[in-house]
Protein backbone atom coordinates (compact mmCIF):
# COMPACT_ATOMS: atom_id res chain seq x y z
CA UNK A 1 0.00 0.00 0.00
CA UNK A 2 2.87 2.23 1.12
CA UNK A 3 4.40 2.24 -2.35
CA UNK A 4 1.29 3.57 -4.18
CA UNK A 5 2.12 6.65 -2.13
CA UNK A 6 5.22 7.09 -3.51
CA UNK A 7 6.25 10.13 -5.81
CA UNK A 8 9.39 10.09 -7.02
CA UNK A 9 11.15 13.43 -7.96
CA UNK A 10 10.35 13.39 -11.35
CA UNK A 11 11.56 15.94 -13.49
CA UNK A 12 8.72 18.55 -14.70
CA UNK A 13 9.29 20.27 -17.52
CA UNK A 14 9.22 23.83 -17.39
CA UNK A 15 8.40 24.50 -20.54
CA UNK A 16 10.05 26.31 -23.36
CA UNK A 17 13.89 26.56 -22.13
CA UNK A 18 13.18 22.77 -20.16
CA UNK A 19 14.81 23.13 -17.08
CA UNK A 20 14.32 20.23 -15.27
CA UNK A 21 12.68 21.22 -11.45
CA UNK A 22 12.02 18.74 -8.71
CA UNK A 23 9.01 19.17 -7.30
CA UNK A 24 9.93 21.13 -4.42
CA UNK A 25 11.11 23.99 -6.39
CA UNK A 26 8.48 24.02 -8.30
CA UNK A 27 6.06 24.96 -5.53
CA UNK A 28 8.48 27.64 -3.83
CA UNK A 29 8.53 29.01 -7.64
CA UNK A 30 4.68 29.60 -7.22
CA UNK A 31 4.68 30.62 -4.01
CA UNK A 32 7.49 33.40 -5.39
CA UNK A 33 5.18 34.02 -8.44
CA UNK A 34 1.83 34.31 -5.49
CA UNK A 35 4.23 36.71 -3.61
CA UNK A 36 5.46 38.86 -6.32
CA UNK A 37 1.52 38.89 -7.84
CA UNK A 38 -0.11 40.13 -4.52
CA UNK A 39 2.45 43.37 -3.84
CA UNK A 40 3.04 44.61 -7.27
CA UNK A 41 0.64 46.96 -8.65
CA UNK A 42 0.41 46.13 -11.99
CA UNK A 43 -0.12 42.48 -13.71
CA UNK A 44 2.94 40.48 -13.79
CA UNK A 45 3.67 37.82 -16.22
CA UNK A 46 1.51 35.02 -16.39
CA UNK A 47 3.71 32.07 -15.18
CA UNK A 48 1.10 29.38 -16.42
CA UNK A 49 4.11 26.91 -17.20
CA UNK A 50 4.62 26.97 -13.13
CA UNK A 51 1.01 26.56 -13.19
CA UNK A 52 0.08 23.70 -15.29
CA UNK A 53 2.79 21.60 -13.57
CA UNK A 54 1.53 22.34 -10.47
CA UNK A 55 -2.10 21.09 -11.60
CA UNK A 56 -0.50 18.42 -12.82
CA UNK A 57 1.41 17.30 -9.42
CA UNK A 58 -1.80 17.86 -7.89
CA UNK A 59 -3.83 15.48 -9.52
CA UNK A 60 -0.83 13.06 -10.25
CA UNK A 61 -1.00 12.74 -5.94
CA UNK A 62 -4.87 13.02 -5.83
CA UNK A 63 -5.01 9.99 -7.93
CA UNK A 64 -3.01 7.92 -5.91
CA UNK A 65 -4.61 8.53 -2.70
CA UNK A 66 -7.41 7.45 -4.34
CA UNK A 67 -5.80 4.18 -4.33
CA UNK A 68 -4.45 4.31 -0.67
CA UNK A 69 -6.73 3.03 2.22
CA UNK A 70 -8.97 5.29 4.20
CA UNK A 71 -7.79 6.64 7.89
CA UNK A 72 -4.10 6.11 7.44
CA UNK A 73 -2.33 9.03 9.13
CA UNK A 74 0.18 9.37 5.72
CA UNK A 75 -3.05 9.71 3.71
CA UNK A 76 -4.45 12.95 5.88
CA UNK A 77 -0.48 14.38 5.81
CA UNK A 78 -0.54 14.35 2.02
CA UNK A 79 -4.48 15.97 2.02
CA UNK A 80 -2.90 18.38 4.57
CA UNK A 81 -0.30 19.59 1.99
CA UNK A 82 -2.34 19.55 -1.49
CA UNK A 83 -4.98 21.78 0.62
CA UNK A 84 -1.91 24.02 0.87
CA UNK A 85 -0.76 24.12 -2.60
CA UNK A 86 -4.15 24.52 -3.79
CA UNK A 87 -4.45 27.60 -1.56
CA UNK A 88 -1.65 29.09 -2.90
CA UNK A 89 -2.41 28.08 -6.54
CA UNK A 90 -6.25 29.66 -6.47
CA UNK A 91 -4.54 32.70 -4.40
CA UNK A 92 -2.35 33.34 -7.05
CA UNK A 93 -5.18 33.15 -9.58
CA UNK A 94 -8.15 34.71 -8.17
CA UNK A 95 -5.52 37.77 -7.37
CA UNK A 96 -4.34 38.07 -10.95
CA UNK A 97 -7.75 37.71 -11.99
CA UNK A 98 -8.91 40.91 -9.61
CA UNK A 99 -5.74 42.67 -11.51
CA UNK A 100 -7.48 42.31 -14.81
CA UNK A 101 -11.24 43.19 -13.60
CA UNK A 102 -9.53 46.36 -12.15
CA UNK A 103 -7.61 47.20 -15.04
CA UNK A 104 -9.21 45.51 -18.16
CA UNK A 105 -9.65 48.29 -20.98
CA UNK A 106 -5.47 48.44 -20.48
CA UNK A 107 -4.66 44.94 -20.17
CA UNK A 108 -6.28 44.11 -23.05
CA UNK A 109 -5.39 47.01 -25.11
CA UNK A 110 -1.75 45.77 -24.07
CA UNK A 111 -1.99 42.51 -25.46
CA UNK A 112 -3.76 43.90 -28.69
CA UNK A 113 -0.12 46.25 -28.89
CA UNK A 114 1.87 43.21 -28.60
CA UNK A 115 4.19 42.01 -31.18
CA UNK A 116 3.89 38.28 -32.59
CA UNK A 117 7.22 37.10 -31.19
CA UNK A 118 7.07 39.17 -27.26
CA UNK A 119 5.74 36.67 -24.62
CA UNK A 120 1.69 37.30 -23.08
CA UNK A 121 1.28 38.89 -19.91
CA UNK A 122 -2.29 36.81 -20.08
CA UNK A 123 -2.46 32.90 -20.02
CA UNK A 124 -4.76 32.27 -23.17
CA UNK A 125 -7.81 31.88 -20.75
CA UNK A 126 -7.49 34.64 -19.00
CA UNK A 127 -7.04 36.59 -22.01
CA UNK A 128 -10.42 34.98 -22.83
CA UNK A 129 -11.42 36.44 -19.20
CA UNK A 130 -10.21 40.01 -20.13
CA UNK A 131 -12.09 40.19 -23.37
CA UNK A 132 -15.53 39.33 -22.09
CA UNK A 133 -15.01 41.29 -19.43
CA UNK A 134 -14.30 44.08 -21.29
CA UNK A 135 -17.08 43.14 -23.75
CA UNK A 136 -19.68 42.60 -20.76
CA UNK A 137 -18.76 46.04 -19.28
CA UNK A 138 -19.53 48.16 -22.61
CA UNK A 139 -22.80 46.08 -23.17
CA UNK A 140 -24.10 46.95 -19.36
CA UNK A 141 -22.87 50.54 -19.66
CA UNK A 142 -24.35 50.60 -22.93
CA UNK A 143 -28.01 49.49 -22.20
CA UNK A 144 -28.18 50.81 -18.58
CA UNK A 145 -27.34 54.66 -19.72
CA UNK A 146 -25.25 55.48 -22.73
CA UNK A 147 -28.12 54.65 -24.95
CA UNK A 148 -30.55 56.98 -23.20
CA UNK A 149 -28.10 59.64 -23.33
CA UNK A 150 -27.74 62.78 -25.92
CA UNK A 151 -26.37 61.33 -28.88
CA UNK A 152 -23.14 63.28 -28.54
CA UNK A 153 -22.31 61.14 -25.28
CA UNK A 154 -23.06 58.62 -26.45
CA UNK A 155 -19.57 56.88 -26.34
CA UNK A 156 -17.24 56.20 -23.92
CA UNK A 157 -13.23 55.59 -23.91
CA UNK A 158 -12.76 52.62 -21.42
CA UNK A 159 -9.15 53.52 -21.54
CA UNK A 160 -9.34 56.80 -20.25
CA UNK A 161 -12.17 56.28 -17.81
CA UNK A 162 -10.45 53.08 -15.87
CA UNK A 163 -7.21 54.35 -13.90
CA UNK A 164 -3.93 53.12 -14.88
CA UNK A 165 -2.03 50.99 -12.28
CA UNK A 166 -0.22 53.13 -10.19
CA UNK A 167 3.77 52.37 -11.14
CA UNK A 168 5.02 55.05 -8.71
CA UNK A 169 3.79 52.90 -5.71
CA UNK A 170 6.41 51.89 -3.03
CA UNK A 171 7.05 48.36 -2.56
CA UNK A 172 8.89 46.11 0.11
CA UNK A 173 11.23 43.54 -1.79
CA UNK A 174 14.44 41.90 -0.40
CA UNK A 175 17.23 41.17 -2.99
CA UNK A 176 18.13 37.60 -4.35
CA UNK A 177 20.94 38.48 -6.56
CA UNK A 178 23.14 41.89 -6.02
CA UNK A 179 22.39 44.65 -8.16
CA UNK A 180 24.08 47.54 -8.42
CA UNK A 181 23.69 51.52 -9.44
CA UNK A 182 20.09 51.42 -8.59
CA UNK A 183 19.11 54.87 -9.39
CA UNK A 184 16.79 56.81 -7.00
CA UNK A 185 14.53 59.50 -8.27
CA UNK A 186 14.15 62.51 -6.16
CA UNK A 187 10.98 62.94 -4.30
CA UNK A 188 11.24 66.86 -4.09
CA UNK A 189 12.81 69.96 -6.13
CA UNK A 190 15.85 70.04 -3.31
CA UNK A 191 16.45 66.60 -3.28
CA UNK A 192 19.47 65.58 -5.77
CA UNK A 193 19.32 61.77 -7.34
CA UNK A 194 21.02 59.04 -6.22
CA UNK A 195 22.25 55.42 -6.57
CA UNK A 196 22.54 52.49 -3.88
CA UNK A 197 23.58 49.10 -4.42
CA UNK A 198 21.15 46.16 -3.65
CA UNK A 199 22.91 43.68 -1.49
CA UNK A 200 21.87 40.19 -1.55
CA UNK A 201 19.50 39.34 1.29
CA UNK A 202 18.77 43.30 2.00
CA UNK A 203 15.45 44.29 2.32
CA UNK A 204 14.16 47.97 0.86
CA UNK A 205 11.03 50.36 0.30
CA UNK A 206 11.08 51.97 -2.53
CA UNK A 207 9.02 53.11 -5.96
CA UNK A 208 8.18 49.97 -7.63
CA UNK A 209 8.89 51.58 -10.99
CA UNK A 210 12.67 51.64 -10.39
CA UNK A 211 12.87 47.80 -9.74
CA UNK A 212 9.83 46.50 -12.00
CA UNK A 213 12.54 44.83 -14.22
CA UNK A 214 14.03 43.44 -11.59
CA UNK A 215 10.67 42.21 -10.27
CA UNK A 216 10.61 40.59 -13.88
CA UNK A 217 13.51 38.94 -13.76
CA UNK A 218 13.53 37.64 -10.45
CA UNK A 219 16.41 39.31 -9.16
CA UNK A 220 14.20 40.46 -6.23
CA UNK A 221 11.50 39.22 -4.33
CA UNK A 222 8.24 41.56 -3.32
CA UNK A 223 7.12 40.63 0.41
CA UNK B 1 -1.17 40.70 2.99
CA UNK B 2 -3.38 39.36 5.78
CA UNK B 3 -1.55 38.40 9.38
CA UNK B 4 -3.16 35.02 8.03
CA UNK B 5 -0.70 34.65 5.09
CA UNK B 6 2.05 35.54 6.58
CA UNK B 7 1.17 32.94 9.70
CA UNK B 8 0.62 30.34 6.62
CA UNK B 9 4.15 31.14 5.26
CA UNK B 10 5.42 30.82 8.80
CA UNK B 11 4.16 27.24 9.09
CA UNK B 12 6.74 25.81 6.74
CA UNK B 13 9.52 26.88 8.63
CA UNK B 14 10.74 23.49 10.18
CA UNK B 15 10.46 22.17 13.61
CA UNK B 16 11.97 19.08 15.50
CA UNK B 17 9.18 16.75 16.70
CA UNK B 18 9.18 13.36 19.17
CA UNK B 19 6.86 11.24 17.48
CA UNK B 20 5.56 9.03 19.38
CA UNK B 21 4.58 6.42 16.45
CA UNK B 22 6.14 5.05 13.53
CA UNK B 23 5.88 5.47 9.86
CA UNK B 24 7.87 4.95 6.64
CA UNK B 25 9.34 7.54 4.73
CA UNK B 26 6.72 9.75 2.83
CA UNK B 27 6.52 11.62 0.01
CA UNK B 28 5.46 14.69 -0.27
CA UNK B 29 5.31 17.08 -3.35
CA UNK B 30 7.49 19.53 -1.17
CA UNK B 31 10.14 17.18 0.00
CA UNK B 32 10.19 13.95 1.30
CA UNK B 33 9.36 13.40 5.03
CA UNK B 34 10.56 11.10 7.85
CA UNK B 35 10.85 7.76 8.33
CA UNK B 36 9.09 8.11 12.00
CA UNK B 37 10.17 6.36 14.77
CA UNK B 38 8.92 6.45 18.01
CA UNK B 39 11.36 8.42 20.16
CA UNK B 40 13.27 9.81 17.75
CA UNK B 41 13.84 13.48 17.15
CA UNK B 42 12.72 14.56 13.66
CA UNK B 43 12.41 17.72 11.59
CA UNK B 44 9.09 18.49 10.20
CA UNK B 45 7.11 21.88 8.80
CA UNK B 46 5.63 23.44 11.12
CA UNK B 47 2.31 22.68 10.22
CA UNK B 48 2.66 19.11 10.71
CA UNK B 49 3.71 19.72 13.59
CA UNK B 50 0.99 21.55 14.87
CA UNK B 51 -1.40 18.95 13.49
CA UNK B 52 0.55 15.76 14.94
CA UNK B 53 0.90 17.49 17.97
CA UNK B 54 -3.22 18.33 18.09
CA UNK B 55 -4.03 14.43 17.28
CA UNK B 56 -1.45 13.68 20.79
CA UNK B 57 0.83 12.21 18.15
CA UNK B 58 4.27 13.73 19.21
CA UNK B 59 5.95 16.05 21.28
CA UNK B 60 7.22 19.24 20.04
CA UNK B 61 10.90 20.58 20.53
CA UNK B 62 10.83 24.13 21.13
CA UNK B 63 13.53 25.89 18.85
CA UNK B 64 16.64 26.62 20.44
CA UNK B 65 15.93 30.14 20.75
CA UNK B 66 12.66 30.41 22.46
CA UNK B 67 14.74 30.25 25.91
CA UNK B 68 14.15 32.82 28.60
CA UNK B 69 18.18 33.77 29.16
CA UNK B 70 18.51 33.76 25.15
CA UNK B 71 15.52 35.59 24.42
CA UNK B 72 16.07 38.01 27.42
CA UNK B 73 19.69 39.12 26.18
CA UNK B 74 17.72 39.43 22.75
CA UNK B 75 15.14 42.16 24.30
CA UNK B 76 18.18 43.94 26.32
CA UNK B 77 20.04 44.23 22.49
CA UNK B 78 16.90 45.33 20.66
CA UNK B 79 16.39 48.27 23.10
CA UNK B 80 19.77 49.52 23.52
CA UNK B 81 20.44 49.57 19.74
CA UNK B 82 18.48 52.29 17.69
CA UNK B 83 18.48 49.37 14.58
CA UNK B 84 16.47 46.43 14.43
CA UNK B 85 19.11 43.86 15.25
CA UNK B 86 18.78 40.51 13.80
CA UNK B 87 16.09 37.69 14.92
CA UNK B 88 16.68 34.48 15.71
CA UNK B 89 14.09 33.54 13.59
CA UNK B 90 12.35 35.24 10.56
CA UNK B 91 9.15 34.25 11.78
CA UNK B 92 9.87 34.66 15.39
CA UNK B 93 6.36 36.31 16.13
CA UNK B 94 4.28 33.35 14.35
CA UNK B 95 6.38 30.64 15.56
CA UNK B 96 5.51 31.80 19.10
CA UNK B 97 2.30 32.40 19.09
CA UNK B 98 1.69 28.81 17.26
CA UNK B 99 3.90 26.53 19.91
CA UNK B 100 2.82 28.33 22.85
CA UNK B 101 -0.73 27.98 21.89
CA UNK B 102 -0.84 24.21 20.56
CA UNK B 103 2.30 23.20 22.38
CA UNK B 104 2.55 25.29 25.83
CA UNK B 105 2.81 21.72 27.72
CA UNK B 106 6.35 20.91 26.22
CA UNK B 107 7.60 24.60 26.46
CA UNK B 108 9.51 25.47 29.55
CA UNK B 109 8.24 28.80 30.80
CA UNK B 110 6.16 29.35 28.23
CA UNK B 111 4.58 32.55 30.35
CA UNK B 112 7.79 33.97 30.46
CA UNK B 113 8.31 33.30 26.62
CA UNK B 114 5.11 35.31 25.75
CA UNK B 115 5.86 38.62 27.56
CA UNK B 116 9.54 38.44 26.65
CA UNK B 117 8.48 37.82 22.88
CA UNK B 118 5.98 40.56 23.30
CA UNK B 119 8.22 43.24 24.64
CA UNK B 120 11.03 42.13 21.70
CA UNK B 121 7.99 43.01 19.10
CA UNK B 122 6.78 46.09 20.47
CA UNK B 123 10.37 47.72 20.79
CA UNK B 124 10.73 46.83 17.06
CA UNK B 125 7.68 47.61 16.01
CA UNK B 126 8.08 51.70 17.87
CA UNK B 127 10.95 51.85 16.19
CA UNK B 128 9.44 50.68 12.76
CA UNK B 129 7.06 54.09 13.35
CA UNK B 130 9.38 56.42 14.42
CA UNK B 131 11.32 55.39 11.31
CA UNK B 132 8.48 55.23 8.94
CA UNK B 133 7.52 58.95 10.64
CA UNK B 134 10.92 59.90 9.09
CA UNK B 135 10.81 58.72 5.83
CA UNK B 136 7.25 60.42 5.65
CA UNK B 137 9.12 63.72 7.13
CA UNK B 138 12.16 63.79 4.76
CA UNK B 139 10.23 62.57 2.00
CA UNK B 140 13.10 59.74 1.39
CA UNK B 141 12.36 57.70 -2.29
CA UNK B 142 14.06 55.02 -0.52
CA UNK B 143 14.61 52.85 2.55
CA UNK B 144 16.56 50.08 3.85
CA UNK B 145 14.91 47.66 5.94
CA UNK B 146 17.12 45.06 7.03
CA UNK B 147 16.29 42.47 9.38
CA UNK B 148 12.93 43.38 9.56
CA UNK B 149 10.44 40.27 9.61
CA UNK B 150 7.63 39.53 7.27
CA UNK B 151 5.08 40.10 9.95
CA UNK B 152 6.74 43.34 10.79
CA UNK B 153 6.33 44.83 7.37
CA UNK B 154 2.63 43.79 6.94
CA UNK B 155 1.75 45.53 10.40
CA UNK B 156 2.02 48.77 8.40
CA UNK B 157 2.60 47.99 4.77
CA UNK B 158 -0.91 48.39 3.25
CA UNK B 159 -1.42 51.50 5.44
CA UNK B 160 1.83 53.15 4.88
CA UNK B 161 1.94 52.54 0.92
CA UNK B 162 -1.42 53.56 0.40
CA UNK B 163 -0.61 57.26 2.90
CA UNK B 164 2.98 57.34 0.07
CA UNK B 165 0.88 57.35 -2.76
CA UNK B 166 -2.00 59.60 -1.79
CA UNK B 167 0.41 61.94 -0.36
CA UNK B 168 2.39 61.79 -3.53
CA UNK B 169 -0.84 63.06 -5.43
CA UNK B 170 -1.51 66.13 -3.48
CA UNK B 171 2.10 66.67 -3.83
CA UNK B 172 2.16 66.28 -7.77
CA UNK B 173 -1.15 67.90 -8.04
CA UNK B 174 0.37 71.32 -6.33
CA UNK B 175 2.24 71.86 -8.85
CA UNK B 176 0.16 71.80 -11.99
CA UNK B 177 1.01 69.28 -14.68
CA UNK B 178 0.80 70.50 -18.42
CA UNK B 179 -2.51 69.77 -19.47
CA UNK B 180 -3.28 68.42 -16.40
CA UNK B 181 -4.43 65.26 -17.48
CA UNK B 182 -6.04 64.03 -14.27
CA UNK B 183 -8.37 66.45 -14.56
CA UNK B 184 -10.67 65.31 -17.91
CA UNK B 185 -12.51 62.70 -15.98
Amino acid sequence: MADELELFEQGSDAGSDEVLLTPAELIRQLEEAWLNEKFAPDLLESKSEIVECVIEQLSHMEENLQRAKKGDLKVSIHRMEIERIRYVLSSYLRCRLLKIEKFFPHVVEKEKLRAKEDPSDLSPEEFTFAKEYLENTEMYLKNVVLKHMPPNLQSIDLLKSVPLPNLDSFVFLRVKERQENILIEPETDEQREYTVDLEEGSQHLIRYKTIAPLVASGAVQLI
Amino acid sequence: MEPAEVEFLAEKEPVTVVPNFSLDRIYLIGGDLGPFNPGLPMEVPLWLAVNLKQRQKCRIMPPEWMDVEKLEEIREQERREDTFTPMPSPYYMELTKLLLNHASDNIPKADEIRTLVKDIWDTRLSKLRLSADRFVREQEAHAKLDNLTLMEINTTAAFFTESLNHMYKLRTNLQPIEGAQSQEY
